[in-house]
This record gives C-alpha cells, sequence and structure tokens, in this order.
C-alpha cells in the first residue's frame, strides 16, 4: 500500500485520529508522516527522544482534523483513573505516571508499544513467581467451574456443591493478591 | 592522600580488567526496571509515597544480609561524591535529581547498585567486568526475585514489568556491553556498523548512555527493545551482535598492523608521551591518547604497562574523581594540570624502573 498523501512511497506509518465516536487511521510514509506534523527540532537533543518520538509520531496534530478536534473533543482520549494522565498528555511527555496508566489506556498501548519495539506488544520474558501462582490459582477455579457445570447439569448436585465451596476458598484465598495487583 | 591509595579505595570491581575477551569488552551491565504497585511512579509521586517506597525496598535489602549492602541517600552525599558515583556508573544522573527523594543501595563490591526512586521505583543494577552476560543476568535475577519476594510489582498478564517510559515496558531490562573499539573508529568502519546495528534493535552509543559522544573509542552496545523477546533471547541476540564486533575488531587492527605498522606505531608512542609528560591534559585529549596507548598494549607494542591502569584512568580522569582527589573545587584549567599529574603519578608508579620521568619533576 503506497502513502495516502504522496501516492509514491510505500505506507510505513500509521497515524490514528481521533474525534468524537470515530476513528480514522491514515497510512503515510516516513516523510509525510514527519511532514504533516508540526514540529520543531531542539538542535541539542539529537537523537531524538523518546518524548519527541511519541509526540511527533502520536501525538502532533493534524490540519485536517485539528480543528474538527479541539471543538468536540478536548480531552482527546482516555484519562488515568489513578494519576489523571490523559492518553495526549501520555503521548507529549513520553512517560507513565502510575501502573494504572495501562489499563486505562490498554486499547490503544499496542499500537504505540508495536512502533518502540521492533512490532513487539505482547511481554514473552519472566513472570514474577507471585503472579504466577495467581495465574495459577485463577486458571484452576475456571477448571472447576467447568466440573462444576457439567456436575449441575448430570444433576448431581452434592458434587456441585462440593465444588462451589471449592472455589469459594480458592476466591478468598486469591483475594488479597488480587487486590494488590491493581493500583489503588 | 597518596596517588596509590586514592586509586585502591576508588577502584571499583568492573575495572578490573578481567573477564572474557577483556581487551575488547571492558564491561557488560544488566539494568533490571521494576515498579511496585499502589504508588505513582516517581515522575508524578508525592514525597511521602517516595518515602515509603524507600523504606519498603532499603528495608528488604539492607535486612537480607547479603552482598554487603550499605544504603545511601542522594541528599545526605556531597554533590562531589554524588558525580563520582556517576562517574563511576555506580548511579545515574537522574538519581541525584532533589524531588525524587533518591538513594542506592550498593554491595560491598559495587558490582550490585539497586538505584530506587530514578525514573522508576526500582532499578536493579549489576556491572561485571569483560564479556560476562549470563553472570550479571543470573546477578540481577536473583537480586530481582529476593525484592519480589516481600514487595508487589507493578506486572501485567500482556504487558509485562510495568515501567513508567514505555522503551522499558516489557522485560524492563537494558544489557549492555561497553567495547573499546579504536580499530574499527581509525578505519571509519565504525560509521557504517552504527545503522547497521540499530536496524536490528540495537543502540550503538557513547560511553555515558543516550547522547553522549564515544570518548576515547569506548562504545555502548545495549539492546533496545523489551517486548517480543526473552530476556534470555534479548542476551543471544546481543551477544551474537558483540562477538561479530570484537571479530571485526581484531581483523581491522591486523590488517591496520600490516599495513601500516610504522604509522600505527608513531600514533600510540606519540600519545604515550603525551600522557607521560604533558603539563596540561584536557579531558578530549587524555581520552585520545589513553585509547591509542591501550590499544598499543593490546597488539604487543607498549610492554611495559598494565592493562587494568588505562580502565581506571578512563574513569578518574573525570571531573569529578579529580576534584575529589584535589580535594577541592577545580576550574578547567585547574583540571587540566591536575588531569596531567594524576596520569604522570600514576603511570610513574606502575613504571618505577623509568627513572627519566623523575628527573623531568623538579
Amino acid at each position: 500500500m503506497n502513502c495516502e498523501n504522496c501516492n509514491k512511497q510505500p505506507a510505513t506509518v500509521i497515524i490514528t485520529q481521533e474525534s468524537v465516536g470515530e476513528t480514522a487511521e491514515r497510512h503515510l510514509c516516513e516523510k509525510c508522516a514527519f511532514q504533516t506534523q508540526t514540529f520543531h527540532f531542539d538542535l541539542n537533543q539529537e537523537p531524538l527522544s523518546i518524548q519527541q518520538f511519541l509526540s511527533h509520531w502520536f501525538g502532533g496534530a493534524d490540519p485536517f482534523f485539528t480543528q474538527q478536534q479541539t471543538r468536540e473533543n478536548p480531552l482527546q482520549g482516555p484519562e488515568c483513573p489513578s494519576c489523571g494522565l490523559t492518553f495526549q498528555k501520555f503521548l507529549d511527555i513520553g512517560k507513565f505516571g502510575c501502573a494504572a496508566c495501562y489499563e486505562a489506556f490498554r486499547d490503544k498501548l499496542p499500537h504505540v508499544l508495536r512502533k518502540l519495539h521492533n512490532g513487539h506488544s505482547i511481554h514473552v520474558g519472566k513472570i514474577p513467581v507471585s503472579f504466577n501462582e495467581l495465574y495459577a490459582v485463577k486458571k484452576k477455579i475456571e477448571e472447576i467451574r467447568i466440573k462444576m457445570k457439567d456436575a449441575v447439569e448430570a444433576e448431581r448436585f452434592e458434587e456441585a456443591a462440593a465444588l462451589r465451596d471449592e472455589v469459594n476458598i480458592l476466591k478468598q484465598s486469591i483475594a488479597h493478591g488480587g487486590e494488590e495487583s491493581h493500583v489503588d | 592522600m597518596s596517588i596509590e591509595k586514592f586509586m585502591r579505595n576508588a577502584v571499583t570491581g568492573w575495572m578490573a580488567s578481567h573477564g572474557e575477551h577483556s581487551d575488547i569488552v571492558m564491561s557488560t551491565r544488566i539494568r533490571l526496571a521494576r515498579n511496585l504497585t499502589g504508588y505513582h511512579f516517581p515522575i508524578v509521586f508525592t514525597e511521602k509515597e517516595a518515602m515509603a517506597i524507600d523504606r519498603a525496598v532499603s528495608g528488604v535489602l539492607l535486612d537480607s544480609g547479603q552482598n554487603g549492602y550499605s544504603y545511601l541517600k542522594m541528599s545526605d552525599m556531597p554533590v562531589l561524591e554524588r558525580q563520582v558515583f556517576v562517574e563511576k556508573h555506580l548511579i545515574s544522573p537522574q538519581l541525584t535529581e532533589p524531588d525524587r527523594h533518591g538513594a542506592v543501595i550498593l554491595s560491598e563490591d559495587e558490582m550490585v547498585s539497586v538505584m530506587v526512586n530514578e525514573e522508576d521505583h526500582i532499578r536493579i543494577q549489576c556491572i561485571y567486568p569483560g564479556l560476562q552476560f549470563e553472570e550479571a543476568y543470573k546477578q540481577a535475577n536473583l537480586v530481582d526475585d529476593y525484592l519480589e519476594k516481600s514487595l508487589p510489582y507493578a506486572f501485567d498478564e500482556d504487558f509485562g514489568y510495568l515501567t513508567s517510559c514505555p522503551s522499558n515496558t516489557g522485560t524492563g531490562m537494558r544489557a549492555s556491553v561497553m567495547m573499546h573499539l579504536p580499530a574499527l573508529a581509525i578505519t571509519k568502519q565504525i560509521d557504517r556498523i552504527i545503522p547497521a546495528i540499530s536496524r536490528l534493535g540495537m543502540v550503538v552509543r557513547g560511553s555515558y548512555g543516550e547522547g553522549s559522544e564515544a570518548s576515547g573509542n569506548v562504545f555502548q552496545v545495549s539492546n533496545q527493545t523489551t517486548l517480543g523477546k526473552t530476556e534470555k533471547e534479548i542476551l543471544v541476540d546481543l551477544g551474537n551482535i558483540t562477538a561479530r564486533l570484537i571479530g571485526h575488531e581484531r581483523k581491522s587492527r591486523e590488517v591496520l598492523l600490516a599495513k601500516s605498522r610504522i604509522v600505527l606505531e608513531n600514533r600510540i608512542f606519540r600519545s604515550l608521551g603525551t600522557i607521560v609528560y604533558a603539563r596540561l591534559l584536557p579531558s578530549g585529549e587524555a581520552a585520545r591518547c589513553l585509547s591509542d596507548v591501550r590499544l598499543g598494549i593490546d597488539l604487543g607494542i607498549i610492554k611495559d604497562i598494565d592493562m587494568s591502569i588505562l580502565n581506571e584512568l578512563m574513569i578518574f580522569m573525570q571531573p569529578g574523581f579529580l576534584q575529589q582527589f584535589a580535594g577541592t573545587e577545580l576550574s578547567e584549567e585547574e583540571r587540566d594540570i591536575f588531569r596531567a599529574k594524576l596520569f604522570r603519578e600514576r603511570l610513574d608508579v606502575e613504571t618505577a624502573s623509568s627513572s627519566t620521568e623523575k628527573e623531568t619533576e623538579e
């Protein structure tokens, strides 16, 4: 696919523009993507810092959309309930304010992360032991629930009741850990 | 204080010249970025949160009774001492920002340093001499496991370890090697290699990280991405790049030696002359000459100087160290004088047999 703007170079950059109730994607070549954004280089700050990178590639206003956006949607995207960071601000400063930001911006992040990490947005490395345990318990609860459903359908109500108790015990055991895995 | 004593106190674990390929790879560093749930990241946190994080992290490590940890609060350290820590790569300049309430927990051998309230709540850092990815990661991983047992980490099933900067999200790991690549620099091949490496998800830059110049032909090679690859895969990929750079560097040295030996020897001995006899030694010139002398030692052209001196002098020639050695603040010219003095004395201590130096001293 060629760049929507110049139609000469292959489109390598996707710019998502948000307006109320709809998102528009523009496929551009690198050159056009840079040029469509207002962009001042601080010569002292080369090479491109992460903030510059993010705000230029994702944050910069596009002339076609700016007016519409500022009029109809001044907030521009989600806001973190814990630290108050907006998605737009995140793009401007290039930093998250807290762990809850990740949850608040969850849908939009893969797009940003893929640009920074050679097309990847999913973690495949180390998992904390404590998290592993929590994950294992959650999985076990799922398994028991399926068994429970089978038991109910087969009208083995005593067995179902025993399974339900088992689930409740497991749920209690992760109640603390579960709370801790969310910020505030 | 005598120069020997000062040096003895100032030398740190990673400056020793051992470990594999230590003639080219000066040190290996692993850094893990971690955050705790329930607290805002340092960029927006309150002083109260900062204190709570500090207490939690330092409590766990100091109570562990491992590695002979000691705790140092940035606000309690004299400015000069903080600068020396930065120059030794034990802490980052960001940690010293006053509103961060930063602190560092340092192992006795200074090879493990845990920064508290830098850009993230926790930055575990291990520096080893030479090329030792596996050992450095193993150590960092142990510290990480230990902290995780007592502290609730911010972790997400999809995104991995949650960090303040999205460029660290995932493994939170930055692995890097500090490499001395004089032959690639002299032959200008490095200019072609740097962009090629960046296409592989790795970065090459000067020895003090982002934006810093490669002083003394010392380059830092590190992974750029932290998502989509396991820690092991990142280390293997970086190891492969490092091995290829070492190979290239060695080959270029051979070619230089075969094709222009006299020119190379001339350059190396002139530089040796400069650092042994100079009375004013600006840092740029000092770094350049040290690089040449080190190359001379590696190639067997200079025989009576130990390589570890150069590792040390590379660090000690910096403003913080010089001023600590002098015991007072110094202007730029005074620093150049002191740097020249430090180099003369250090090289004189080592090559005590050469009496020529003493004769020139009044």
